[in-house]
């Protein structure tokens, strides 16, 4: 900054007196350049830095905060009450519900959109006319605004012109509406979770298979011609080349779909909001309905909260694989 | 390539043309599926939005193609009975404030930390785009108290403040990526023509990551378009929301679903977001992926 209002502009007498470092240290001896550019750097640095500290950090520790206090919407004046929050959640039946509905979410949708993910970005793999386009089509629905394609899903979910019953009842799956098997995806506590599930698997495979892909072809094809001259099989060159080159991406990407997943609240909230009878009550429904609607802002904050051991254990992973790359 | 090669050597030209077309075949033959399933509820929102009322409501007769005249009346009612003409208002200009300030808060610390070799900077960036990494559903309730105190609560002014919580994060990882592919060499000599450190930065690095630039504004754009729970939990006044949250909260009345007007709404905004979002996806990949380290 300084360093600006010193040397800048092509005028030539600030030009010598860049070029004769002498001339400078004499005009400020008592900062050297080093200190010069970290002042600079933290300068720059500063904004964003504040910004985080004060509308992430800060509202992170308020969290921690909030759910050791009595806080509600009404009332501003918050009590300290200890682990009461954690308490009264731990005994709370829709709780443990909400969490096993979380993890169920969580495991089957992962399961799922791997195992679509990976057989998309294998085809993708492949050379083939209009690829470039195939795969603008196929990333659509992670690249739509989330709450907005969840719309057409609760369109398609409709109890009674529901585009898949229709499919299902012309293929002669199932019967007329009101028939015994006509399936009402959105009221039926059995088939609802399942739903949700199916839109969220819909979301993000494109995301699992667009990763694997960026993994794949990371992978320099020297090395694997040099495997292949070595005498590998298509299968040791999976398991000793591809596989360790791509582990670190695809736990990036792992560590994303975890956290965007099992903190995700639109679809649910959109489609059912927890219902039919709690059947897709997921923890952060749960935290919302308590937290705002309920306004109790600390049993809230703590229901959330219990997101974070989920969450830990994927964030270690990639956090050790980060560090262990090169700068 | 190399195999190929070596069998339009060993083959005649006619059975390895055909053995190519049998090979597309096959592919476009498992893509389908694939396609299908990620672009029908799309097409099915397409045309929901311009089919009459009664034609939405017909179980015997086949949905995918219009079976009454087209229809521009869910747009009509959209733009004259509901509020979305201020609803896209806010979302443009919440869109275009949260990308102002990421810029100004993104671009300096994104170079800071790739390019002037502070101590500390490794960690500082990565605990930097960890904040992005934590998520809405933990900081909303915290945060709903500052929006309180600030006195934004009901405005869209809230979304303003909240947003670049995560844009910030991410953009500063993206550009600091892209400062680091500019040359040192680029930088020293602009410093020996004359310019000090921030005449060199503003005036030769920023020129040439004007597209890494760019692409952040893309993002801080897409990204605010994607959040619900922020908007839907600050913004209650039914004229202040933005799209993603007004089209599903304020569009359906009681039990009554228009769902011409619906798809038509959450459409207008969604499909040029997708096809934005869609051009800078492996930029958005890169940078959670490959911008770590390099």
């Amino acid at each position: 900054m300084t360093g600006s209002s010193l040397h800048g502009g092509p005028d030539p007498m600030a030009r010598a007196a860049v070029v004769s470092v002498p001339a400078r240290s004499v005009a400020r001896p008592w900062v050297s350049h080093t200190a010069r550019r970290m002042m600079f750097g933290y300068t720059l640095l500063a904004p964003a830095a504040l910004y985080v500290m004060l509308l992430v950090a800060a509202p992170f520790l308020f969290s921690l905060y909030l759910a050791v206090s009595d806080a509600s919407v009404g009332d501003p004046v918050a009590h300290f009450i200890g682990l009461e929050n954690f308490r009264a959640a731990w005994e709370m039946d829709l709780f443990w519900l909400a969490l096993r509905n979380s993890v169920v979410f969580f495991v089957v949708a992962a399961i799922l959109k791997s195992l679509l993910g990976t057989s998309l970005a294998f085809l993708l793999l492949q050379n083939f006319k209009g690829k470039k386009l195939i795969r603008g089509l196929v990333v659509i629905p992670f690249t739509l605004p989330i709450a907005i394609s969840v719309l057409s899903w609760k369109w398609m979910y409709d109890s009674q012109f529901s585009v898949i019953n229709w499919v299902l009842s012309r293929l002669g799956l199932i019967g007329q509406f009101g028939s015994e098997g006509w399936p009402v995806w959105l009221g039926d506590p059995k088939l609802a979770l399942a739903a949700c599930i199916l839109v969220n698997v819909w979301r993000t495979f494109p995301f699992s298979a667009i990763v694997l892909l960026a993994g794949f072809t990371s992978v320099p094809v020297e090395v694997l011609d040099a495997a292949k001259v070595d005498g590998c099989t298509f299968f040791q060159r999976f398991r000793h080349v591809v596989a360790p080159m791509i582990f670190p991406i695809l736990m990036i990407g792992f560590l994303f779909d975890t956290v965007f997943t099992l903190s995700d609240l639109s679809v649910v909230y959109l489609l059912t909001q927890g219902g039919p009878a709690n059947a897709t009550k997921i923890l952060p429904v749960l935290a919302y309905q308590i937290g705002i609607q309920a306004g109790n802002l600390g049993r809230g904050a703590a229901i959330a909260l219990f997101l974070v051991p989920l969450l830990l254990p994927a964030l270690i992973l990639v956090l050790r694989n980060i560090k262990r790359r090169e700068w | 390539m190399a195999r190929v090669l070596t069998e339009a050597r060993t083959a005649p030209p006619m059975s390895q043309r055909r053995k190519d077309i049998r090979r597309h075949v096959l592919i476009y033959a498992a893509l389908i599926p694939f396609l299908i399933i990620a672009v029908f509820p799309i097409y099915w929102m397409l045309i929901t939005a311009f089919k009459q009322d009664p034609d939405l409501y017909r179980m015997d007769h086949i949905p995918f193609w219009f079976n009454m005249k087209p229809t521009l009346r869910n747009f009509d009612i959209l733009f004259h009975q509901t509020n979305y003409g201020a609803w896209l208002l806010n979302t443009f200009t919440i869109s275009a404030w949260v990308s102002a300030i990421t810029l100004l808060t993104a671009v300096p610390a994104g170079y800071a930390l790739a390019r002037l070799k502070l101590p500390g900077s490794e960690n500082t960036g990565i605990a930097i785009f960890l904040t992005y990494l934590v998520p809405p559903i933990i900081l909303f309730l915290p945060l709903s108290r500052i929006v309180a105190e600030l006195g934004l609560q009901d405005s869209w002014w809230s979304l303003v403040v909240v947003y670049p919580t995560f844009t910030i994060p991410f953009c500063t990882w993206l550009l600091m990526g892209f400062f680091k592919t500019v040359p040192m060499e680029i930088e020293e000599a602009a410093r020996v023509d004359g310019c000090g450190q921030a005449g060199a930065f503003l005036r030769v690095i920023l020129p040439i990551s004007l597209p890494g630039v760019l692409t952040s504004v893309i993002f801080a754009f897409t990204l605010s378009m994607q959040d619900f729970l922020y908007g839907l939990a600050f913004v209650s006044p039914g004229d202040q929301k933005p799209v993603p949250v007004g089209v599903p909260t304020e569009l359906i009345r009681g039990d009554v679903y228009y769902w011409g007007s619906l798809m038509g709404a959450a459409l207008l905004v969604g499909l040029p977001v997708a096809v934005l979002y869609n051009f800078f996806l492996d930029r958005f990949i890169q940078g959670i992926t490959g911008g770590i380290g390099k």
